[in-house]
């Protein structure tokens, strides 16, 4: 069989296979459902918390101090060679007294007793952003150990302690993500499997009859490709709408919430439409084998 | 041994068994079976429960391999054929069961017309010969229903209708009459004999010797594996005698005249 009676015959007996198993189907794609639901929910907060963590990561800066009364010029140069520099995303110039204002700022109500300084003592500096990938000690130091043999640099500093503490979390949060993660994972393969499987058994004697009149295991199997990509869809489809009622009401009371972007939706769904028609597949094809 | 080599007299060898033995667990399912069928031949095969006549069948519509011989079904040889090509011989041949293996979600209809779409058959064809299909055996008014509400004798008949839908050259059915009452019984041998008076061989198992014995068809006898008699014994010859004397019929020269592996597919097994 081949061409257009070949791909009407598919087409009809995966409708069928909807039409009549609708209660085979629904069990599989709420158990799917859940079990996509578990996995969705542990990628958003691994999503959200290592949004965080960068933010935080972000934050930590170089500082290159000046030396005092350095002149413009050479404060230009010094700008110049560090937007030269790998593995920097911005750099900024921080005045003396925007410093000291930031410090008052910071010291809030006891901030008076800076009125009675006579001079400002901070100095004058860069500060600068690293790219995100590179907010590391190693990246970090290269740039410190660089810029402090320049004409008219005091002192470089970052926060070393802070940067190897972060990179620690970052690191070790990304190890128990991973471990969970593929536990979680490897949970949902199983009852997904489980549960194709099963759906596939109730069908036992129907493949067979269908090989002793003569179907090819292709034709057997295309319609089950179907119903598993469809169950795939419905089912990822069932688990983000889950999770995004879940998340805009527990965004209420956490403002800074994030869910997938449009992209990551739909590329989950195409995953489990992949994932589902695989799974058919191979408990399909288990079963043809004689 | 090629299948155009096999032809005796004017009878063109249909289906064939050569040396055939078949190890199950530890004893002989089958020992050295030997058997011949002609086109529009039909034969009986007759023997007690475990004497291997599902075996030998199972080995003739090759849903397994023997451990030594051949079977020559048409143009396929089980020492040849691959995995992917058995589907082409199974559309070729009708199968019919004791349990009839009716798909019971879909109505008489469908489960003829699965076998049809199987085989390649669109649905304007298989909506214009479906009645005549299922006139034959009497189930036209029935083709709305689902195997559920049908009797024993019905659902076989629809097994038959579906078995015989492509046409086949050779139908093997396996103790049909098995789980049917005496009259029923009566009903479902004289359709298989006025399917085989259209030109179709017909092979069938049955336990029952006294069943068959009234028809003059030819039987053979098997017991623990091994054919004890076999009415035309076709090895000694004389195939000539046994066979009405029908003409060869188009669908046997369909199905044998295609030599091994010249249509392509390479009938050999990998
Ligand atoms: N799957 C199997 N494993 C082991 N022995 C089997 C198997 N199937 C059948 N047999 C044995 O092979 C012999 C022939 O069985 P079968 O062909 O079913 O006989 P029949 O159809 O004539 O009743 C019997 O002795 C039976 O017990
Ligand atoms: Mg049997």
């Amino acid at each position: 069989m081949s061409g257009i009676n070949g791909i009407k015959y598919i087409l009809g007996e995966s409708a069928r296979m909807l039409k009549y198993r609708k209660i085979s189907n629904l069990i599989s794609v709420i158990i799917m459902g859940f079990s996509l639901l578990v996995l969705v929910i542990f990628i958003l907060i691994t999503l959200n918390v290592s949004m965080v963590i960068e933010k935080g990561m972000e934050e930590m800066c170089v500082y290159v101090y000046l030396e005092d009364g350095t002149s413009n010029k050479i404060n230009e140069d010094i700008r110049t060679k560090l937007l030269g520099l790998e593995n920097i995303k911005k750099v900024l110039f921080v005045s003396k007294e925007e410093a000291l204002k930031k410090f008052g700022e910071r010291l809030g109500k006891s901030s008076e007793i800076l009125e009675e300084l006579s001079v400002n003592p901070l100095p004058n500096a860069f500060r600068i952003h690293m790219k995100p990938e590179c907010t590391t000690s190693v990246f970090m130091e290269k740039i410190a150990q660089t810029a402090m043999g320049w004409d008219g640099v005091e002192d470089v500093r970052y926060g070393k302690k802070w940067v190897e503490k972060g990179e620690k979390l970052v690191k070790g949060f990304y190890m128990i993500g991973l471990a969970l993660g593929l536990i979680v994972l490897l949970s949902v393969i199983f009852v997904i499997s489980n549960t194709v499987r099963l759906s596939i058994l109730s069908r036992r004697e129907s493949v067979e009859i269908m090989k002793l009149v003569g179907a090819t295991n292709g034709y057997i199997q295309a319609p089950f490709l179907i119903e598993g990509a469809i169950q795939g869809v419905v089912s990822s489809l069932v688990a983000m709408a889950l999770l995004w009622a879940a998340c805009s009401f527990v965004g209420r009371y956490m403002p800074g919430l994030v869910f997938f972007r449009f992209e990551g939706v739909v590329g989950f769904v195409v995953l489990c439409a992949f994932l589902g028609s695989m799974g058919s597949f191979i408990a399909v094809r288990k079963f043809l084998k004689r | 041994m090629l299948v155009y080599e096999i032809m005796q007299g004017e009878k063109r060898i249909i289906a064939g068994v050569y040396h055939l033995s078949k190890k199950l667990g530890r004893h002989f399912a089958l020992q050295d079976i030997s058997i011949q069928l002609a086109n529009g031949e039909f034969a009986f095969l007759v023997g007690p429960s475990g004497a291997g006549k599902s075996t030998l069948l199972r080995m003739m519509y090759m849903d397994d391999i023997p451990d030594s011989g051949q079977v020559i079904m048409g143009s396929y040889v089980s020492t040849r054929i691959k995995r992917s090509t058995i589907p082409q011989l199974r559309r070729k041949i009708g199968i019919v069961f004791q349990n009839f293996r009716l798909l019971e979600d879909r109505t008489v209809f469908e489960n003829v017309a699965l076998a049809m779409k199987v085989a390649g058959t669109g649905l304007t064809e298989i909506k214009s010969e479906m009645a005549d299909i299922l006139t034959r055996v009497g189930l036209y008014h029935k083709r709305y229903e689902f195997p559920g509400s049908l009797s024993g004798g019905e659902q076989q008949r629809v097994a038959i209708a579906r078995a015989v839908a492509n046409k086949p050259a050779i139908l093997l059915a396996d103790e049909p009459t098995g789980n049917l009452d005496p009259i029923v019984t009566r009903e479902i041998l004289e359709l298989l004999f006025r399917i085989n008076s259209s030109g179709t061989a017909v092979l069938m198992a049955t336990h029952d010797v006294e069943l068959v014995r009234s028809f003059g068809q030819r039987i053979i006898y098997l017991q623990d594996g091994k054919i004890i008699k076999d009415k035309e014994m076709l090895f000694r010859g004389n195939l000539r005698d046994s066979i009405s004397d029908s003409q060869v019929d188009h669908r046997a020269r369909k199905f044998t005249d295609h030599r091994i592996g010249e249509d392509g597919n390479g009938t050999r097994r990998g």
